[in-house]
């Protein structure tokens, strides 16, 4: 697979067209904003979406871990869309997960949509902390190297008359922003007010998202 | 038939209203009268002006005078537009009023306030004039049968708009649902002449079937602007003509001037406006423009009080402006129908002829607008093909079904199957549409807890709705009608319009362009809102609005074919154009009606291919495509192609040595669905029909502040089911709306079937003259927009012209 490099903190991260952070030197597996079982939980309010995001999610998921075999899978914030979302997750899959944990540690990081939800089996935490960086949903104030996400960045571009909008990596000198890796997930512009807020609006590295392969703007 | 000596009418209740007037009753309204009042179903075909709209009122009236103890609703009345009916309103209230009849009217439509629709369910009118939309609304409330049980007509106004397009399939829907709940109920259709009637006739009546028709002998009087200018080899704006065209105005009381799109309005007014030496009172009118501002405008009309209008479609049907003098029409109007339903909008009087005037903006469209003349002449209309019904209306009438009460889906279906463009509705397709409704129908069930309609366990026939709550989204959701998103625009406090979301993307703070007329700078978005305040900039954007592309109709382009084969008439053109057509047969040829030309000619280190199809814009752009694949596979290395309605060319690489192989039924049936992949044709239908089948919810302007409307990009919903779930029905319902549609997949077929053996190859040393259009297309779809100053265009212009040797024909 393809991948960027990005230098963050000092450290070297490669970014992935999956929307994927690997952080080589700890051999590390960085995701965010997976949103699993977002259709089903907005079947309760009779908006059927097609089914099949949980089972793409976890099936991007498996394909990574099968090729990086990372020693650390951290989840940035939430995994899961809301308190319906296991109801989608098939047992196969559960039993697929107890597989791969054991091979790879994983963090579950809890975000603003899964703080109140457990799966059996997995660790969760506020915030993590690793060397120099914290792994966190959304920022905090602290002198550490911040990787978060919740915002799921885009980024719009314009170029010969023509507009568009792309999924990105995103960060400043301290804070760095992952992209969604869910299915049915929108974004939100690096320039609006929210993100702005976190990570101003000047000297941003953006890393706009192809088919396969991560852009450097 | 025979009409009786002694006229039925002379005994009407309005025979008194007419003889005070002066006015005598018309034999279509005689021979109506007479086919409704012995139990037929019933179209009438007239011009603007033959009292149309009191023609199917003439039985109902008479119904109503003699059943003097009828209570309730007895007669709908159909409109297309809103405005249309207040119109009908208006016109109504004039002889009842008089004649002090006791007969109750009223309109319904989306502008009625809740209090007043309140009222009329609880009390309904005897007459009531509304919309299809909010006839379906009406057929979603519980109490929809007792309100509709007696009612005896139906009256459907402007038929001819009502018969290809998805509205069409909403209101057959609707109008079989009325029939079931009141079996005796009569239909009448009233319709613009039509070319074919018996098709109206199909999709309307069931009863004894009858057409009515009455044909003006007085044809319209429509010339071409005579210009000194020279006509553009092509663009759409028709800038070279504009002191012509303002001196016709200044010639006419009430001019009104017709283009195709909102830009080129907005260009038009803005061009008017900077020669309006004389100060006339110039105004502009189309639908995006704010409802007051509109209103406005039509009032300032109606009453003579502006000198001309530069309006779009919005102005075409209904409303009589009794004082316009005269119509312009500028650029084609690609079908014979449009132009004379515009052209009607001129005096209003039946036996003096209605004038227009037409100004072709490039070469093509002056023998086009020859071509649509000589036409008209001979009373030789456009076709309306009936399409069959698509799929994502019936979802939503199968969830209003819902929303009114539990119902059987056996007698759903075959109550649906009645409706003419669902005659062929598959049982099976039917249930899936069901099961769309239910749950999504997917294969996958992960959502048998969350339904919104559920089979009851004592009768597996009958459907109910989960809960009441859903009727809202029902009615949030009505209608077939899917806008592309919009943006309101305020200046300071005040609302211009809508404008669309895409063309505000492509701004930055401080840019200018044109809306409503006025010169605009781009401040802020928020919420949703546009800011702008008033600007002095001379260079300026004008808004895109995509869509609504009219592609040639296949009449116009056979008769544009035989026009440019008669080169006897030639002579008759202005110079410019009989020099064009005579340096193309000198050069290459001219085609036969039947022949189809193709040119080959290097150019630029580049391969040349043209072909002259006529086949209109959408088929063109398949075959371009198509092309583009086929040239591939012979490894000609192709560059890219340009369609228009007349031709496309492609460029390549190579030589294109052969195309007779290439160009066949074969191409189409080999890379179609490539295409429809590759160009995101279903994609962006496949939004309409998430939409129209209530799947995803509709985006109502002003919802978006209050977060309670989930969005979602229907491309997301649109890939993953591609790739989990290829064959459901909103996939298979967005391909066939394709290939109706978008694509003109009949009409390319059948091209294809017959153009191997009446292919003319023409290899050329350089361009031909018919070529040149065309091939500027390349260069301004190439350019980006920054680029396309004037200068640049006239620059590229003389460069070609100087390769085509046709310098000298200016």
């Amino acid at each position: 697979m393809y991948y960027q490099l990005i230098n963050f903190g000092n450290e070297e991260f490669h970014a992935y067209p999956n929307k994927s952070l690997y952080w080589k030197r700890l051999n590390t597996l960085i995701v965010s904003d997976l949103h699993i079982g977002k259709s089903i939980s907005y079947a309760k309010n009779k908006q059927f979406l097609p089914p099949y995001d949980t089972k793409e999610i976890l099936n991007k998921i498996f394909v990574s871990l099968d090729k990086i075999k990372p020693s650390n899978l951290i989840v940035v914030g939430d995994l899961l869309h809301d308190v319906f979302s296991t109801l989608s997750i098939k047992d196969q899959d559960y039993k697929n997960l107890s597989q791969y944990m054991k091979n790879t540690d994983f963090i579950w990081i809890k975000g603003n949509h899964d703080k109140n939800i457990q799966i059996e089996g997995i660790k969760n935490f506020t915030n993590y902390k690793i060397e120099k960086f914290l792994f966190t949903h959304i920022p905090i104030e602290t002198s550490l190297f911040q990787i978060c996400g919740h915002y799921h960045p885009k980024v719009k571009i314009s170029h010969r008359g023509k507009t568009i909008f792309k999924t990105c990596f995103v960060h400043n000198e301290k804070i760095f922003i992952l992209p969604s890796f869910g299915i049915l997930t929108g974004g939100l512009d690096i320039h609006s007010k929210q993100i702005s807020d976190v990570l101003g609006k000047n000297n941003l590295s953006i890393y706009p998202v192809g088919q396969d392969k991560v852009y450097k703007l | 038939m025979n009409i009786n000596k002694s006229n039925p009418l002379l005994l009407h209740p309005l025979n008194k209203w007419m003889k005070k007037k002066k006015w005598s009753w018309f034999p279509h309204q005689i021979e109506t009268f007479h086919y409704v009042r012995t139990g037929s179903d019933v179209v009438v075909f007239a011009p603007t002006g033959a009292g149309k709209t009191l023609t199917g009122f003439i039985n109902p009236i008479d119904d109503l005078i003699k059943l003097t103890k009828f209570k309730g609703l007895h007669t709908l009345y159909i409109s297309p537009l809103k405005s249309l009916a207040n119109d009908i309103v208006r016109n109504l209230e004039k002889p009842i009023k008089e004649l002090d009849l006791n007969i109750s009217f009223q309109v319904r439509t989306g502008d009625t306030t809740p209090y007043k629709k309140q009222k009329q369910k609880q009390k309904p009118p005897n007459i009531l004039i509304t919309t299809p939309e909010s006839l379906a609304l009406l057929n979603s409330y519980e109490n929809a049968k007792e309100f509709f049980h007696n009612l005896k007509y139906i009256i459907i106004d402007e038929i001819h708009t009502f018969l290809d397009n998805k509205r069409a399939d909403l209101l057959s829907l609707n109008i079989e649902r009325l029939q079931t709940f009141s079996p005796n109920l009569q239909r009448i259709g009233l319709s613009a002449t039509l070319k074919n009637k018996q098709d109206a006739k199909k999709w309307l009546c069931r009863k004894k079937p009858k057409i009515v028709s009455y044909e003006n002998s007085v044809l319209p009087k429509i010339k071409i602007l005579e210009s000194k200018e020279r006509i553009p080899w092509s663009g759409h704006m028709a800038t070279y003509s504009i002191n012509e065209i303002y001196k016709e105005i200044m010639k006419s009381k009430l001019t009104i001037i017709f283009v195709n799109t909102r830009a080129q309005a907005e260009y038009m007014f803005k061009n008017l406006w900077l020669i309006n030496k004389k100060k006339l009172k110039i105004a502009v009118h189309h639908g995006s423009l704010e409802k007051n501002l509109r209103l406005k405008v039509e009032n300032n009309l109606s009453k003579g009080l502006v000198d001309c209008v530069v309006a779009t479609s919005s102005l075409e049907l209904g409303l009589d402006y009794g004082d316009v003098e005269k119509i312009i029409q500028v650029g084609a109007t690609k079908g014979i129908n449009r132009l004379l339903q515009r052209v009607g909008r001129s005096n209003h009087n039946l036996n003096t002829p209605s004038k227009a005037i037409l100004v072709p903006t490039n070469r093509f469209e002056f023998i086009e607008a020859k071509a649509a003349i000589e036409e008209i002449k001979k009373n030789n209309l456009d076709k309306i093909d009936l399409k069959e019904g698509s799929f994502d209306v019936v979802a939503q009438h199968i969830f209003a079904t819902a929303c009114a009460g539990q119902f059987n889906i056996n007698d759903l279906y075959k109550e649906i199957i009645k409706a003419y463009p669902y005659k062929k509705l598959k049982l099976n397709d039917f249930k899936q549409l069901i099961n769309l409704i239910q749950d999504g129908g997917y294969i996958l069930k992960n959502y048998d807890q969350f339904k919104r309609i559920f089979q009851l366990k004592e009768n597996k026939n009958i459907y109910k709705l989960v809960n009441k709550r859903e009727t809202r989204k029902y009615r949030m959701n009505v209608g077939t009608i899917i806008e592309n998103p919009m943006l309101k625009i305020k200046l300071g406090t005040k609302t211009l319009g809508n404008i669309e979301e895409v063309f505000i993307q492509n701004l930055s703070q401080g840019d200018s362009f044109i809306f409503a007329g006025q010169v605009l700078e781009f401040q802020s978005m928020k919420n949703n809102l546009v800011q702008v305040k008033r600007s002095k900039s001379l260079i300026s954007k004008i808004p895109s609005y995509s869509g609504g592309r009219m592609p040639l109709s296949t009449n116009l382009a056979n008769s544009v074919r035989a026009l440019l084969a008669k080169s006897n008439m030639w002579d008759l053109y202005p110079e410019q154009i009989t020099e064009w057509l005579k340096r193309q047969k000198y050069i290459s040829k001219i085609p036969k009606k039947d022949e189809y030309l193709v040119e080959q000619f290097p150019r630029k280190k580049n391969f040349y291919t043209v072909i002259y199809t006529f086949a209109g814009w959408h088929a063109n752009q398949t075959l371009g495509f198509l092309l583009l694949r086929g040239f591939k596979e012979f490894n000609y290395k192709p560059l890219g192609f340009v369609a228009n309605d007349y031709a496309i060319v492609l460029w390549s690489l190579k030589e294109v040595k052969e195309i007779k192989t290439i160009l066949n039924l074969g191409l189409l049936d080999k890379h179609l669905d490539n295409y429809l992949e590759e160009t995101s044709i279903v994609k962006r239908l496949f939004r309409d029909n998430a939409i129209i089948s209530c799947l995803i919810e509709r985006r109502l302007p002003g919802m978006e502040k209050t977060g309670k409307q989930v969005l979602f990009s229907s491309d997301l919903i649109y890939t993953v089911l591609k790739k989990n779930e290829p064959d459901h029905i909103l996939l298979k319902s967005s391909y066939e709306d394709a290939k109706k549609n978008m694509i003109d997949y009949d009409r390319l077929r059948e091209i294809l079937k017959k153009i191997d053996k009446k292919i003319i190859l023409k290899k050329l040393t350089s361009i031909s003259p018919l070529a040149v259009p065309i091939i500027l297309e390349i260069n301004r779809e190439n350019l980006s927009k920054k680029e396309t100053d004037e200068y640049i265009l006239e620059d590229l212009e003389n460069e070609i012209l100087k390769e085509a040797n046709v310098l000298s024909i200016n």
